[in-house]
C-alpha cells in the first residue's frame, strides 16, 4: 500500500516539474492576435472554407480582402457576404502563380495584419495515372503560390509600427500531416507548407509575426464534391478513418485557432490526435499541449502504427482483388 | 497479502514493454526486406557530383548496373572517367533537367527498366525568406520536389513490369532540413518537407508491386554544392545547423547505400540524425519492430529534448535580432 501510494506521489511531482520546465521552455510564447478593425486577407477567399472564414472576420469587425481567380465568383462571394453582414469586402483577382499579379493585389489592399493562405487545388488520382501537368499544378498553386501570397505580403507586414501582432497562417490538411494513396502530389504540396511554417516563424518571430498551420480533414465543400466523384477507392477507404465535417464547423474551429497564435490548429479529435502524432519539429506555445506532446507521445505513436497496419492490410486485400479480377479478364 | 505486492509489481514491470514488443512484432507494416545491389540496375539522379556521385562509386562498387544522370555532359563524363579509374566500371550517363519531364522520360527509357532508383538531385539556397527572390524559390521546388516526380512517374512502369527481378526500391535523398524548417531554409525545407508527403503515399501505392521506398536525411555534407551555400547562409542558419554538425561525403553514401539495402524507410546518417528522426517521425511507416518499439518508448522523451532544442533556438534568434537593431 505505502509503495504504491509513494509511487503516485513520486508520478504527480514527476508531472508538475515536469510542467514547469514547460512552461519555462515553450518558445515561441502564444500571442492573442485581435481582429477588431484589423485587415485580414485571405486568398482562395471565394468559396469552400476561406468564404467561410471571410465571414468570419467580417462578423467580427475586420476589414477584408478576398483573393481569387474568377472575378464571377469574387463578386458572388461580395455579395453573399454583403447579404448575410452588410459589410463590404475588397476584392482582388490574380493566380497565386503569378508572383507580380499577386503583389500587385496585395500592395492595392493596402497593409496586412492577419494573412491567410487559403488557395488549395486537389486531385486525387495514384501517381501513375496521374500526369505531370496535374503534380505541377498542385505543387504550383498549393505551395509556390503560397510561397508568392507570403512574400508579397511581407515587406509590408513587417514595417507596421505599433499595429500589435500580426498573423500568417496557411490552410494544410491531414493529408499533410500523413501521406495516403492516391495524395502524393497533394500530400507532397501540403506537407512543404509544414517545412515553411517551421522556418518562416523563426524568420519573423522578432517582426511579431505569428505564423499558424490549419489542419481541415475533408470538408464538404464544392471542390470537395467535385474530388469525391473521382477519388480513387482506397483514398476514401483510408480517408474515411477521420471523417469528414462541415465548411462552417472547419471554418470557426480555424478561425479561433488563429486568434488564439497556435502554430497548429486541428479540427476534431482524430485531428488533434494525428497532430501529437505528427507534431515532429513543430514548436508549441502551449505548455500544457506540451506535457500532453511529452506524455502521450509514444501511446500515440503505438496508435498510428495501428492504423498503418490496418491501412496496409486494406491496401493488400484489395489489390490481391484486383489481382484475381485482372486474370479473369485475361 | 502486502507481501506478495512488490513481487507481483516486480513482476509486472518488464510485461508491458514486452507486450508493447510482441503487439509491434505482429502489426508493423510493410514487412521488412532486403534489398539487392549486385548485378541490378541502380540509376542516380544528381549523380555527377556530390552526394550522387559517391552513391554511384559505392553501387558500382557493390557490382551494380549503373546508370547517372545530370545537367552538364561536361561533368557526367568526369564523373564516368573517375568512377572507370576506382573501380574499373562503366557507368551509363544521361544529361537532362529532372524538370523536363519528356528528357527525364526519354532518358529512363534509354537506360532500361531500372531496379533501384535514387532520386538525388537537389539545389539549395539559404536565404530569409524577404530576401530570396520568387525564381529562386520557384527552382528550388521545381528541382528538388517536382523534379522527383518526373523521376519517379517516369520510371515507374518499367519498374512495375519487371517480372522475377525481385524486390524495387524508390530511394528520395532529402535532407535534415526535411524534418525540420530552419531559419533561411523556408523554401529548401519546403521542397525536402514535400517529399516525406510524396514518399508516405508513395509507399501505399506501390507496395503491392514490390517496390520500397526509402528516405534518406543527411546533415550538412561536405560537397561542391555546400561550399557553394556556405558562402552566403544566413549566420543565424549557420548557428541553428551547428547543432547537428557536419559529415563527408563518403560517409553519407555508405550510410544511404546500407539503408537502401536494408530497405527502411527512413535512413539518417548520425547520431544526432537517428535522434531527429525519432522526433520527426509522424506518420512514418516503420518496417522494424525493434525500432517501432524505440520509437514507442523514447517520443515523450524525444519531444522533451525537441521543446529544449527549440528553446535554445528561439533565444539565438532574439540575441541576435536584438544585435542587428542595435
Amino acid at each position: 500500500m505505502a509503495a504504491i501510494s509513494s509511487l503516485f506521489l513520486f508520478f504527480i511531482l514527476f508531472l508538475v516539474s515536469l510542467l514547469i520546465i514547460l512552461a519555462f521552455i515553450v518558445r515561441p510564447r502564444s500571442v492573442k492576435i485581435p481582429i477588431k478593425s484589423r485587415h485580414v486577407f485571405i486568398t482562395g477567399g471565394s468559396s469552400g472554407i476561406g468564404l467561410a472564414l471571410a465571414h468570419s472576420a467580417v462578423s467580427e469587425g475586420a476589414k477584408v480582402s478576398i483573393l481569387a481567380r474568377s472575378t464571377e465568383n469574387l463578386a458572388e462571394a461580395k455579395r453573399s457576404i454583403q447579404l448575410a453582414t452588410g459589410v463590404e469586402v475588397a476584392t482582388f483577382s490574380a493566380d497565386v502563380r503569378d508572383y507580380d499579379a499577386v503583389s500587385k493585389a496585395v500592395d492595392e489592399s493596402g497593409p496586412i495584419d492577419v494573412l491567410i493562405v487559403n488557395q488549395g487545388v486537389f486531385i486525387g488520382k495514384e501517381l501513375e495515372k496521374q500526369s505531370p501537368e496535374e503534380v505541377k499544378f498542385m505543387i504550383d498553386v498549393n505551395l509556390v503560390g503560397s510561397f508568392n501570397v507570403i512574400k508579397a505580403a511581407l515587406p509590408a507586414m513587417k514595417a507596421r509600427e505599433g499595429r500589435g501582432p500580426a498573423s500568417i497562417s496557411l490552410v494544410s490538411s491531414q493529408a499533410g500531416q500523413a501521406g495516403i494513396y492516391g495524395y502524393t502530389a497533394y500530400s507532397a504540396s501540403k506537407f512543404g507548407l509544414q517545412g515553411l511554417a517551421q522556418a518562416l516563424q523563426q524568420e519573423v518571430i522578432s517582426d511579431d509575426i505569428h505564423v499558424t498551420l490549419l489542419f481541415p480533414p475533408d470538408t464538404d465543400t464544392p471542390g470537395f464534391e467535385e474530388e469525391l466523384k473521382k477519388r480513387p477507392e482506397l483514398t476514401s477507404i483510408i480517408a474515411a478513418s477521420s471523417g469528414s465535417m462541415k465548411t462552417n464547423e472547419v471554418a470557426k474551429i480555424c478561425f479561433d485557432g488563429i486568434k488564439a497564435g497556435k502554430f497548429t490548429v486541428t479540427c476534431h479529435f482524430i485531428g488533434f490526435l494525428l497532430s501529437i502524432a505528427s507534431t515532429g519539429m513543430s514548436p508549441q506555445g502551449s505548455f500544457w499541449l506540451a506535457l500532453i506532446e511529452v506524455m502521450f507521445g509514444g501511446l500515440i505513436r503505438l496508435v498510428s502504427l495501428v492504423f498503418q497496419w490496418q491501412w496496409y492490410k486494406t491496401i493488400e486485400k484489395w489489390s490481391k482483388k484486383k489481382k484475381q479480377v485482372n486474370s479473369k479478364l485475361d | 497479502m502486502a507481501a506478495i505486492s512488490p513481487f507481483f509489481l516486480l513482476f509486472l514491470i518488464p510485461i508491458v514493454p514486452l507486450s508493447i514488443l510482441a503487439i509491434l512484432a505482429l502489426i508493423v507494416r510493410p514487412r521488412p526486406i532486403k534489398i539487392p545491389i549486385k548485378s541490378r540496375h541502380v540509376f542516380i539522379t544528381g549523380g555527377s557530383s556530390g552526394i550522387g556521385l559517391a552513391l554511384a562509386h559505392r553501387a558500382a562498387a557493390e557490382g551494380a548496373r549503373v546508370s547517372i544522370l545530370a545537367r552538364s555532359a561536361g561533368k557526367l563524363e568526369e564523373a564516368k572517367k573517375e568512377i572507370q579509374l576506382a573501380t574499373g566500371v562503366e557507368v551509363a550517363t544521361f544529361s537532362a533537367d529532372v524538370r523536363d519531364y519528356d528528357a527525364v522520360s526519354k532518358a529512363i527509357d534509354e537506360s532500361g527498366p531500372i531496379d533501384v532508383l535514387i532520386v538525388n538531385q537537389g539545389v539549395f539556397t539559404a536565404k530569409e525568406l524577404v530576401t530570396h527572390s520568387p525564381e529562386d524559390v520557384k527552382f528550388t521546388i521545381d528541382v528538388n520536389l517536382v523534379g522527383s516526380f518526373n523521376v519517379i512517374k517516369a520510371a515507374l512502369p518499367a519498374m512495375k513490369a519487371r517480372k522475377d527481378r525481385g524486390p524495387a526500391s524508390i530511394s528520395l535523398v532529402s535532407s535534415q532540413a526535411g524534418q525540420v524548417g530552419v531559419y533561411g531554409y523556408a523554401a529548401y525545407s519546403a521542397s525536402k518537407f514535400g517529399l516525406q508527403g510524396l514518399a508516405q503515399a508513395l509507399q501505399q501505392e506501390v507496395i503491392a508491386d514490390d517496390i520500397h521506398v526509402t528516405l534518406i536525411f543527411p546533415p550538412d555534407t561536405n560537397t561542391p554544392g555546400f561550399e557553394e551555400e556556405q558562402k552566403s547562409r544566413p549566420d543565424v542558419t549557420a548557428i541553428i545547423a551547428a547543432s547537428s554538425g557536419s559529415m563527408e561525403t563518403e560517409e553519407v553514401a555508405r550510410k544511404a547505400m546500407d539503408g537502401i539495402k536494408a530497405g527502411k524507410f527512413t535512413v539518417s546518417c548520425n547520431f544526432e540524425g537517428f535522434l531527429l528522426s525519432l522526433a520527426t517521425t509522424g506518420m512514418s511507416p516503420q518496417r522494424s519492430f525493434w525500432l517501432a518499439f524505440l520509437e514507442v518508448i523514447t517520443a515523450g522523451p524525444i519531444r522533451l529534448i525537441a521543446l529544449f532544442f527549440q528553446w535554445d533556438w528561439y533565444k539565438a534568434i532574439e540575441k541576435w535580432s536584438k544585435t542587428k537593431t542595435k
